[in-house]
């Protein structure tokens, strides 16, 4: 036992037996970023392929995208005139009716309150008439009056 | 370069420069690390290159909480654990083509003992087998094997003895195959 146990502790035992090719260790850095350089390329192209395929498809999704929100912000703009906040669509008719009648009706207001009718003097017609008619015009009136 | 000094270079932004000193501090280091564990140059050489591929992925990840070497060690021990567990899944004897290997590997010049014992280890469980070389041939302490490994320094003590006893036995028993 002591025999085998003395093998494994002889420093003979614990030297190092193998060997490497002469001049691995000062070329293994440049192969080994050599290798980093040419497993990052492809990763670098496999992006912008990715990004190749994927373009067009991302622009048709824009485009649509620009449409619809431009759809729904017309719509959206659209309502908003249309409606005050906290009434339905028709109360906003309704409501903007009322503001165009209004006016109307103001006018309707002043032209038919209750003005005094003119009292007609015959004297004044007569002397309007023989005024503005000539004879003749007012023998036809005449003619058909009576 | 020290640890410090990578790690500074790195963080205030010469990335690369920072990692080719890290790669020329600890190539050799662990160089013969991961070809302690799959003995084959050219497996060795496959193994560091992915060590370093992922440490130059990862070190913006690298916390700082563990030390630098550590955290290499780790990533070059489960390299070749992972390369030791595909050739096992490929069907392969590991013991027996460990044998072939040293009989035939140009890059080693070891003696009787060493290739005995050097097929002896290759015997052990892959995991076993990095216990074992980092304490026996690295004298890398308990604690720092067990940050490496992720594993309680308790079980790392009973698994080297382990790992030391059957050394023993299997180096007997060649030894006494051949006399």
């Amino acid at each position: 036992m002591n025999e085998q146990k003395d093998i494994l502790s002889s420093p003979e035992a614990r030297e190092n037996p193998f060997r490497m090719p002469e001049g691995y260790l000062d070329s293994f850095e440049d192969r080994l970023m050599a290798r980093i350089a040419a497993e990052e390329k492809p990763a670098a192209s496999r992006t912008v392929r990715f990004w190749t395929i994927l373009k067009p498809a991302l622009t048709l999704a824009a485009m649509f995208a620009l449409i619809f929100g431009m759809g729904y912000g017309v719509l959206s703009l659209t309502r908003t005139m249309g409606n005050k906040p906290g009434t339905d669509a028709s109360a906003s008719y309704a409501t903007a009716e009322e503001e165009m009648i209004r006016p109307a009706s103001l006018i309707n207001y002043y032209q038919t309150g209750p003005t005094e009718e003119p009292e007609l003097d015959e004297d004044a017609i007569l002397d309007y008439l023989a005024s503005e008619l000539s004879f003749s015009e007012l023998a036809e009136i005449y003619a058909q009056a009576y | 370069m020290t640890d410090t000094e990578i790690l500074q270079l790195y963080r205030s932004g010469e990335r690369e420069k920072a990692f080719r000193g890290l790669v020329s501090t600890y190539k050799e280091r662990l160089y013969w690390h991961i070809r302690r564990m799959v003995l084959d140059h050219d497996d060795t050489d496959d193994c560091l290159q992915n060590t370093f591929v992922k440490v130059w992925q990862s070190l913006d990840r690298f916390r700082g909480d563990a030390l630098l070497y550590t955290w290499l060690y780790r990533i070059a021990t489960n390299e070749s654990l992972t390369f030791l567990s595909r050739q096992q899944t490929r069907g392969g004897n590991l013991d027996l083509e460990a044998a072939a290997r040293l009989a035939t590997d140009p890059w080693f010049d070891g003696d009787q003992l060493q290739r005995s014992l050097h097929k002896a280890i290759a015997k052990l469980p892959p995991k076993q087998k990095a216990v074992f070389n980092l304490r026996y041939f690295e004298e890398m302490p308990y604690e720092k094997i067990a940050d490496v490994l992720e594993t309680s320094e308790g079980a790392l003590k009973a698994s080297y003895h382990h790992a030391y006893e059957k050394i023993k036995t299997w180096m007997k028993e060649e030894i006494d195959e051949k006399f």
